[in-house]
């Protein structure tokens, strides 16, 4: 029943704690059959690669070349077949593509056939699959893992390769030491922990990773590889769904993405008139956004478009200032490849001093006036605010 | 053409992480001790089935699997206006992932339905995948519209507004079909006063809450055991790990005064001015 952990949710009464196995039958090791392949599902939107896809690729190849494998990409679409050139120079060694006017825009189904029934073919299955988990990426994974009959993992912030010891005695057939396993590494419900969540027993083993995690490769147009067409059956069933509309909505401001100074509020603002201070502070810098931790995105102080964490946006921008928020492992993996973080809050022990670059302990109301009035003073005046600086 | 005439909805219990109760120190769980509460993203799901019961006059049946406690929720659920739940427990179901819980799931669907459309929220907040929804439809064979923030029913078809990066669209889905609703559904209504008294009233009277409430276990939903718990789970938690210290450089400006402080940091943050607007 759910009151033991979804494999997401690990809690006190995880039942695969690693205890030494008695020293006189030692494990056998098991390799579970697949072709060492890591397999990443490309998204576009009308036609443009998304970031996220760039980034898989970059992960992917690690991945890849620690298990000695390749690195392919499915590539689905209409008129999409230049794309493929551009996901081989960010390091796929194959593409899968299929082009078709069906497939111009995403839908689960036509998507999910394609690409399961081309895999379902293999003699091996491939070793690992990944999405991203964009809306799209968080639609189709799902399908495509029960479809295949495999564990998924979603929303990982780190991914690795590396071996496992199956000692738990509950689970006796399983016992063993599996090699070449995909390490999905993801933030935890609860305030502090990091879980790795694997799935040695199948293959492949799937993952989604939050967008704005992992670094790309370097575009290399001489880097060689293999476009391959795809069969492409689509049969009525998978017609039940049809898009109508989509609207694209114009955001204002800056993109937090592209943000390189982001001026963050939490709880500790006290109310929404506290983000008025928060675009004040923005409006001193450059190509800046205001951000925002999801506790007053749900109390409705400023929209979700603005929340960075786990359930939100992951940046990186240059510098980062956070304003009255703890700290919590879910905000955390959002923004703490920023190269400089500062932190104000008036709790000295507040989680984010212990990860922020520099700290000052002290109200956001007398600390955040003052730096405003200091950078102004170096720098002669900032422009006051005209537009506000939220997206 | 099809109107919805019933209506499913999967809603589940998770512990209350703003009560501190049950939260160990390490930032693990103790569920014994643990506040409960019904996962706020199925307050979406449950007002989206509410909205077509409104519509079409449609019957609205609630199923959750958890412990016997989880009975609490279906209960919030009667008061809001579900006319039937299902509570599915059993000790062999201990710790399902998705995969394991999504195959429960839909036996108890196939065990209660058929359904013209099934109501999820986009995820819980303590699996936080977002995977059961789409792996139900998937085991069901049923088409979707995942992060639906709002919807009409228009010539025997689901029209959805769904939430997409940068934007939205808007999707016509044939029914029978599943949607797993985005909190940003503006449409919340909370239980009214004869709700929560109506349900005051059955808790009182053992007899009818019984005909409200089924309790079903594997064996009677024809789950197999082997496909559900551990064994039927094809993933683990290896481990957690506690979040190490980034760095653990952090220059910690304290006691001072403020303009003191923050003149330090401007000295030492090089960023602060080198981003500043000339
Ligand atoms: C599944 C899941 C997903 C989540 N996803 C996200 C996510 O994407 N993003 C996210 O941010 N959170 C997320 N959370 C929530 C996260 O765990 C925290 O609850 C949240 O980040 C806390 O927000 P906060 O720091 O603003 O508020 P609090 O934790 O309440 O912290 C407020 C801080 O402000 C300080 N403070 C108070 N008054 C002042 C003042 N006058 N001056 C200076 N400091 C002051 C306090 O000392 C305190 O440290 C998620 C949680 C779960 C379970
Ligand atoms: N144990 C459960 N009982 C009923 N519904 C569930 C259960 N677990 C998940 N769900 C449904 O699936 C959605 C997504 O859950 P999750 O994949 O855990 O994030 C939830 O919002 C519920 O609607």
């Amino acid at each position: 029943m759910t009151d033991t952990p979804q494999p997401s949710a690990p809690n006190a009464e995880t039942p695969s704690a690693p205890v030494t196995p008695p020293a006189a039958e030692p494990l056998p090791t098991i390799v579970t059959p697949s072709n060492k392949e890591v397999v990443i599902i490309a998204e576009h939107f009308k036609g443009t690669l998304q970031p996220v896809t760039y980034e898989l690729l970059g992960i992917g190849r690690d991945l890849a070349d620690k298990l000695g494998g390749k690195l392919s990409c499915f590539l689905l679409g209409f008129n999409i077949k230049e794309q493929a050139q551009s996901l081989i120079a960010a390091g796929a060694d194959e593409v899968y593509l299929a082009d078709h006017p069906e497939l111009e825009l995403y839908r689960t189904l036509p998507y999910k056939r394609v690409i399961t029934e081309f895999i379902k073919g293999w003699e091996l299955p491939p070793h690992i699959v990944l999405l991203g988990s964009s809306t799209t990426g968080r639609d189709l994974a799902p399908r495509v893992a029960a479809c295949l009959g495999t564990g998924l993992t979603a929303d990982c912030t780190e991914l690795d390769i590396g071996p496992y010891e199956h000692t738990n005695k509950a689970d006796p057939d399983k016992l063993g030491i599996y090699p070449g396993c995909l390490y999905a590494i993801r933030p935890s419900f609860g305030e502090s922990l990091k879980a790795r969540i694997l799935g040695p027993w199948n293959n492949p083993q799937m993952a989604t990773a939050r967008p704005g995690t992992f670094i790309p490769l370097k575009p290399d147009a001489n880097r060689t590889g293999v476009v391959t067409d795809i069969p492409i059956n689509l049969q009525g069933e998978d017609f039940r769904l049809s898009v109508l509309e989509i609207v694209h909505e114009i955001s204002k401001g800056v993109d937090l993405a592209d943000a390189e100074v982001i001026v963050s509020g939490g709880y500790g603002l006290g109310s929404a008139d506290g983000f008025k201070l928060m675009e004040e502070l923005a409006a001193c810098f450059k190509n800046s956004g205001v951000g925002a931790s999801r506790k007053v995105v749900d109390v409705g102080w400023i929209p979700y478009q603005n929340q960075i964490g786990q359930t939100g946006k992951t940046v990186r921008p240059k510098l980062y200032i956070a304003c009255g928020i703890s700290g919590a492992i879910q905000h955390r993996v959002g923004m703490d490849k920023s190269t400089t973080i500062i932190a104000i809050n008036k709790d000295a022990s507040a989680p984010i001093f212990k990860f922020a670059h520099h700290g000052i302990v002290g109200d956001v109301y007398q600390v955040v006036p003052e730096l405003i009035a200091q950078l102004k003073a170096a720098q002669g005046s900032c422009p006051t605010v005209k537009e506000p600086a939220l997206v | 053409m099809t109107t919805p005439q019933n209506v499913l909805v999967m809603i589940k219990q998770v512990p209350d992480q703003s009560a501190k109760a049950g939260i160990n120190p390490d930032g693990t769980i103790d569920r014994a001790k643990a506040k409960r509460m019904l996962n706020p993203f199925d307050r979406f799901g449950l007002q989206g089935a509410l909205t077509v019961k409104k519509l079409t006059g449609a019957k609205v049946t609630a199923i959750t699997m958890g412990p016997p406690p989880a009975v609490e929720i279906l209960l919030e659920a009667l008061s809001q206006g579900v006319d039937k739940c299902i509570l599915l427990s059993d000790r062999r179901l201990a710790a399902s992932d998705t995969w394991a819980t999504s195959y429960a799931l839909s036996k108890v669907i196939e065990y209660t339905g058929p359904f013209d459309l099934i109501f999820c929220g986009l995820q819980t907040t303590d699996g936080d995948t977002a995977q059961v929804g789409p792996e139900i439809a998937e085991r069901l064979n049923l088409p979707q519209v995942s992060y639906c923030e709002d919807f009409k029913l228009e010539d025997g078809k689901f029209l959805a507004r769904r939430v997409m990066e940068g934007g939205h669209q808007w999707v016509s889905m044939a029914m029978p079909g599943l949607v797993t609703v985005a909190n940003s559904y503006h449409h919340l209504e909370y239980p009214s006063i004869r709700g929560v008294q109506k349900v005051q009233r059955l808790q009182r009277d053992e007899e009818a809450l019984k005909a409200l409430i089924e309790t079903v276990d594997l064996d009677i939903v024809k789950a197999d055991p082997k496909e559900c718990g551990l064994k039927g789970s094809p993933t683990i938690v290896a481990r957690t790990d506690k979040v190490g210290e980034l760095g653990g450089s952090c220059v910690l400006h304290q006691g001072e005064t403020i303009p003191t402080m923050v003149r330090d940091v401007m000295g030492a943050a090089s960023a602060l001015k080198e981003f500043a607007l000339a």
